[in-house]
């Protein structure tokens, strides 16, 4: 347990020059990441399948030991030690793609309550606290219903709701919407743009590309190394990068490209439908 | 979106090696399923009918738990519609020709590189051919032609391990492992759930050279622009009945549809309306947008 736990001041995340190899891997998963993150900030993490995105959300929820680390803190605690990974999950909520994996009890109140009863609260708190978060994700009427008969969108809303019953720090979600249809990924959209508001730092992985819009700021990952970090619009008007990262833009500014290939050229580079209806109506 | 089509032209349209890929026309007729084993059985289809001809593509949308996944099962036979008939170029199961029509249907899973065994690429897409009892020269030819389809070509990935390969690269082997048994009928489950963009579109770029080589496709999607720019019939299912079915258009009652289903349009129908334009006349792919537009 560090001093430092009780000061929010500090940033959440506080990552430099860490490294991490799977056993056997002949390369780095991660190799020299930084990575900040201040409390209330939601930052976007993007990069091409197997970057290293996910190893990233393991390590920075304690899952996992980096190889080494100029410095790994995270809410406070040393990721270095063993002691610090320990507090680390109990500060970092971390919520994975598959609904499926993360639902462990027999209906949606026991799988919010599981990870106090592991804590070990006692009965009245964790009955007051799965009430705030039934509320708080609209599962009331979903209280008692079993896993297997929810929407991808319900477990997935489930699954947040157990990760933030203990009270986190910051939260890293993993590419939460990608296995879920439209109305379910709005519904966790929803819910993640709630928890920017109540202060959290939110990691917040993702392949969409129109869901980068939404960030504060936007950290790209090329084989396990921020080659980006900053605001969003620096980094898709870099169409060259972007493209070498194995991304694209959102689909307006993908159609905004391929007029731009055609002498059309759009300023600034539209990244929403917005954007690009008022750029071509002010254009003509 | 754009590389569907785009991809398709910089890479000719037909595979290679004088063996055609030619459709084959699907119809259901009232197909009905019920999951036996569940503890309160609910249908997961009911009287579901459509037809799609040979070289057709069609895009099947729905909410999760809609029946998408199970009608794609039905189809190829994995499991057996307790009402109606699955028609394969138009004939029924019981005629002669079905096992053999049925065996030129491919289905690719959700996440199938889950599903890689072998210790190279080029075993592991071998694996459904040889099954088929083709003569060893004819597998070889097959599993060449397919790592090549899938943009493995053989010199290069057919001796590497598959778990060494990236993730994008083992959706494409499974990919090709499929492929390797010709289908004439493809059926495709979420194929581009968890890839990162740049994979995304080399899969659509693939999907679009076997549309051109006449392959009928059937697209299980989330994504309504990667749909929107391969398919051009649309299935939206809801709880396991069929809410609509028909050559897909962006006209005011393809909106309809897509919005009493919790659907959202593909972007660029969303664009075209909002631009004062017919969004009956929206074109599929960026590309065509930016040359109307330009």
């Amino acid at each position: 347990m560090s001093a430092l736990a009780s000061d929010t001041a500090l940033p959440l995340l506080d990552i430099a020059g860490l490294h991490y190899r799977y056993p056997g891997a002949r390369a780095d998963a991660l190799a020299g990441l930084e990575l900040s993150i201040a409390p209330g900030e939601f930052v976007a993490v993007v990069g091409a399948n197997g970057s290293g995105k996910s190893t990233l959300a393991r390590l920075v929820g304690g899952l996992e030991k980096p190889a080494a680390a100029r410095r790994a803190w995270a809410c406070g605690h040393d990721l270095l030690t063993e002691d610090g990974r320990l507090e680390a999950r109990r500060d970092v909520g971390v919520l994975f793609q598959n609904p499926e994996n993360q639902l462990v009890a027999e209906c949606v109140e026991d799988d919010i309550a599981f990870g106090l009863e592991n804590l070990g609260w006692d009965p009245a708190a964790i009955r007051a606290r799965v009430d705030e978060m039934l509320a708080r994700f609209h599962l009331q009427d979903l209280q008692f219903r079993e896993p297997h008969l929810l929407s991808g969108g319900q477990k997935q809303r489930t699954a947040l709701a157990g990760v933030l019953a203990i009270p986190r720090r910051a939260l890293v979600l993993d590419e939460p919407t990608a296995m879920l249809d439209p109305a379910g990924r709005a519904e966790v959209l929803a819910a993640a743009a709630r928890l920017r508001d109540e202060g959290l730092g939110v990691l917040y992985i993702t392949q969409e590309m129109d869901e980068v819009l939404d960030a504060d700021r936007v950290v790209a990952l090329e084989r396990g190394s921020v080659v980006y970090a900053g605001g969003v619009t620096g980094l898709f008007e870099q169409p060259e990068l972007v493209r070498r990262l194995g991304l694209g833009l959102p689909p307006a500014g993908e159609l905004a490209l391929e007029l731009a290939h055609r002498g059309r050229r759009l300023e600034p580079l539209p990244l929403s439908v917005d954007a690009l209806v008022a750029a071509l109506e002010t254009g003509r | 979106m754009s590389a569907a089509r785009s991809g398709a032209a910089r890479s000719g349209a037909a595979p290679t090696g004088g063996t055609s890929l030619p459709g084959m026309a699907l119809e259901c007729r009232g197909v009905g399923f019920t999951y036996a084993e569940a503890e309160s059985p609910i249908p997961a289809l009911r009287d579901v009918s459509f037809a799609l001809e040979s070289g057709g593509t069609l895009a099947l949308l729905g909410a999760s738990g809609s029946g998408k996944s199970t009608l794609l099962q039905v189809i190829r036979g994995l499991d057996t519609a307790e009402a109606g008939a699955v028609l394969l170029d138009g004939a029924g199961p019981g005629e002669a020709a079905y096992l053999a029509l049925q065996r030129q249907v491919g289905l690719v899973f959700q996440t199938p590189e889950l599903q890689l065994f072998a210790s190279t690429a080029r075993e592991d897409v071998a694996f459904g051919p040889r099954r088929l009892g083709w003569s060893e020269t004819a597998v070889e030819a097959a599993v060449d032609e397919a790592l090549q389809l899938a943009g493995l070509p053989a010199a290069e990935f057919g001796d590497r391990h598959p778990y060494a390969l990236s993730g994008g690269e083992q959706r494409r082997l499974a990919l090709a492992g499929v492929l390797a048994m010709r289908p004439r009928l493809l059926l495709l489950d979420e194929p581009f759930v968890s890839l990162d963009p740049a994979t995304r579109r080399e899969l659509a770029a693939i999907l679009a050279r076997l549309k051109g080589a006449g392959v009928t496709l059937v697209l299980a999607t989330h994504d309504v622009d990667l749909a929107w720019a391969l398919c051009d019939d649309l299935l939206v299912l809801d709880e396991g009945c069929v809410a609509t079915a028909g050559a897909w258009s962006a006209g005011p009652e393809g909106a309809r549809v897509l919005a009493a289903h919790h659907l959202r349009e593909p972007f660029i129908v969303d664009l075209w309306r909002r631009l004062g334009r017919d969004p009956a006349l929206a074109p599929r792919t960026a590309a065509e947008a930016a040359d109307a537009l330009s």
